[in-house]
């Protein structure tokens, strides 16, 4: 939906503009890509953008897990969600980069910690494809169609703070830029009716409970906090935990494993003694 | 054989649908499996049609399972997990079969190979995780799908609110089919859905599970509240819990007083433009439902068919119901 609100913004600053998603599967809190591509002549080309001129990463966290900035070029620019200032930031190339806390600015907005609006007002200031007016022109015509006027005006004006706050510098191109696993199976490997027994094949865990190796931590924005002195050890979270995170302990206390914690917060729902609090922020205790 | 299982402190410790899966957080898909093949235990092989479940417990090459797995087409769980059965009688293999559809996969497409297995009496497990709409393809509606609920097949405009009819009755078709067992569960009554799975578990014979699964993304809600809306569904009449063997239903739980439909429809962006005159029509439904069930035997819960007024107003949240 970013994608496309800048696509629209790009059109309405007199550019020709497209936008489209990564075709994959689209779980919340899952990683996502989307693509935009702006030019003044008719685009004609229609494939993924491989070699992008511009970054937008609205999770700083993607950095440690997938090759975000892969293809950048040179002379490109990257928007970053993030607490940090621009020149504590290591994208792995160096870059200037525009670095706004868009999650704040989606709470103190829009109540909810989702960004892609607001990161579109630092991404206004960053290129002068689009302007900041075109941008919230944008936003408004887009969520105000779908969601109503009350959020088209929040969304609007998440873009327009983020415009203001953002801070323009040079990022730093210390990191290493971690490379996907590209090896899968392919058909010749594994046709149809062959069975893929429990293995791991060029650092690939493939087959029964290989989903072990796919830590889904990364994904949650408030963190549970387990308060022991107070669990009265029903196991209600244990039973109502959708990722089995929740360890039960021989005593029946509980333990997490953080690492595939999504953050959904069921747990300190169904807790009848309030023995689980949800905090902000990817912590671990 | 090991002793039955009546709360949550007999359940076995041992996960065989594993962490890293890529559901939403605070799926009711989740929950459910999760704990039912707690239940089931190693001696399971499972079967998976399309549906959210193969999307995000099976991305390839990796399995959230930990049992053997199998998946193919959308509309042929029975004539499959048949399959399976049939080749463990050849080669002597013990252990349960059990195939995770969701509700399109048994009220729509493949209701005909679900029918069939049941009819044949297969020595099947047959679940299906009900979450009111084809939520993996972007929330179409189905036969499942309550009254009056958004989808973006059952939009809302100025001629038409949501869906206009009621939802299927599967667990009337599935029992017209005479299976041994057939249950209906909610992931919020975990005495009451462990029970019933390890009485599944140790039968013979076609037995079906019908599970409650609230869908964050498709209900519109928040994720915290999963558990919390499949327990207002009980309470309100939307779901009721019973089991039926040896040719008659039991009602496994009955709320002392239906509290009003609209307690389970306000958490919810999907019901938020429902006019009160679609909202009486579904209370009188409800009401009318418990007789459906059960007969006049068990004494109806009080039903306030003419409930107290309490419009769905929006809330001032600009993200209210996303």
């Amino acid at each position: 939906m970013a994608a496309q609100a800048f696509a629209e913004a790009a059109v309405l600053s007199g550019h020709h503009a497209q936008a489209f998603p990564y075709f994959g599967a689209e779980r919340r809190g899952a990683p996502v890509r989307a693509f935009a591509r702006v030019d003044d002549a008719k685009i004609t080309i229609k494939s993924q953008i491989y070699e992008p001129d511009l970054v937008v990463i609205l999770d700083e966290s993607l950095l440690e897990i997938d090759p975000v900035v892969d293809g950048l070029k040179a002379e490109g620019r990257a928007v970053v969600n993030t607490m940090k200032g621009p020149e504590e930031l290591d994208l792995g190339v160096s870059v200037d980069c525009a670095a706004v806390d868009a999650s704040i600015i989606a709470l103190e907005t829009i109540k909810a910690p989702i960004v892609n609006t607001a990161i579109l007002g630092a991404l206004a200031r960053m290129t002068d494809l689009v302007t900041i007016e075109a941008v919230k022109q944008a936003i408004s015509d887009r969520f105000g169609e779908k969601l109503g006027p009350q959020a088209a005006a929040a969304n609007s004006l998440a873009a327009e703070l983020a415009y203001q706050r953002a801070k323009v510098g040079r990022c730093k191109g210390e990191r290493p830029i971690v490379q996907r696993k590209v090896w899968l199976p392919d058909w010749e490997k594994v046709p149809p009716g062959v069975v893929l027994a429990q293995d791991s094949v060029e650092g690939v865990a493939i087959g029964p409970g290989s989903s072990l190796t796919n830590f889904t931590g990364t994904w949650r924005t408030v963190t549970p906090r387990y308060l022991k002195e107070k669990c009265i050890r029903c196991l209600r979270c244990w039973f109502c935990c959708p990722e089995g995170c929740i360890k039960r302990q021989p005593d029946d206390y509980e333990k997490w494993d953080y690492r595939y914690c999504k953050g959904c917060g069921i747990c300190s729902n169904v807790c009848p003694v309030q023995a689980i609090v949800m905090e902000k922020g990817v912590k671990e205790w | 054989m090991s002793e039955e299982m009546a709360t949550i402190k007999d359940m076995p410790n041992n996960d065989y649908f594993l962490s890293g899966h890529g559901a939403c957080p605070g799926c009711g898909v989740a929950i459910a499996v999760k704990n039912i093949m707690r239940i089931l235990g190693p001696d399971t092989t499972v079967y998976v049609p399309a549906s959210c479940l193969i999307v995000f417990s099976a991305l390839y090459p990796t399995s959230a399972f930990r049992n053997p797995f199998l998946f193919t087409a959308f509309e042929n769980t029975g004539a499959v997990i048949t399959g399976i059965k049939a080749a463990q009688r050849r080669r002597g293999v013990q252990g349960n079969v059990v195939g995770f559809a969701g509700d399109g996969g048994t009220f729509d497409i493949g209701l005909q190979a679900m029918s069939g297995a049941a009819e044949r009496g297969e020595d099947v497990l047959y679940v299906c995780l009900d979450n009111e709409a084809y939520m993996n393809t972007g929330i179409q509606r189905s036969g499942a799908t309550p009254f009056g609920a958004w989808t973006t097949t059952s939009p809302v405009g100025k001629v038409r609110q949501g869906k206009r009819q009621m939802k299927k009755d599967i667990m009337d078709i599935v029992i017209a089919n005479q299976p041994a067992y057939a249950a209906t569960l909610s992931i919020a009554h975990f005495s009451d859905f462990i029970k019933k799975v390890d009485k599944a578990k140790r039968m013979k014979g076609f037995r079906f599970l019908h599970v409650l699964t609230p869908c964050v993304p498709g209900w519109k809600t928040e994720s915290i509240r999963s558990v919390e809306l499949a327990r207002l569904a009980v309470e309100t009449g939307m779901w009721t819990l019973y089991e039926w063997e040896f040719g008659e239903a039991r009602s496994t739980y009955r709320p002392k007083e239906m509290r009003p439909v609209t307690d389970y429809l306000m958490p919810q962006g999907r019901f938020r433009h429902m006019s009160k005159d679609d909202l009486n029509l579904l209370q009188r439904w409800l009401c009318e439902k418990w007789y459906y069930h059960y007969g006049h035997e068990v004494e109806q819960p009080v039903c306030h068919i003419n409930h107290e007024e309490k419009p769905m107003h929006f809330d001032g949240d600009p993200l209210h119901g996303v």
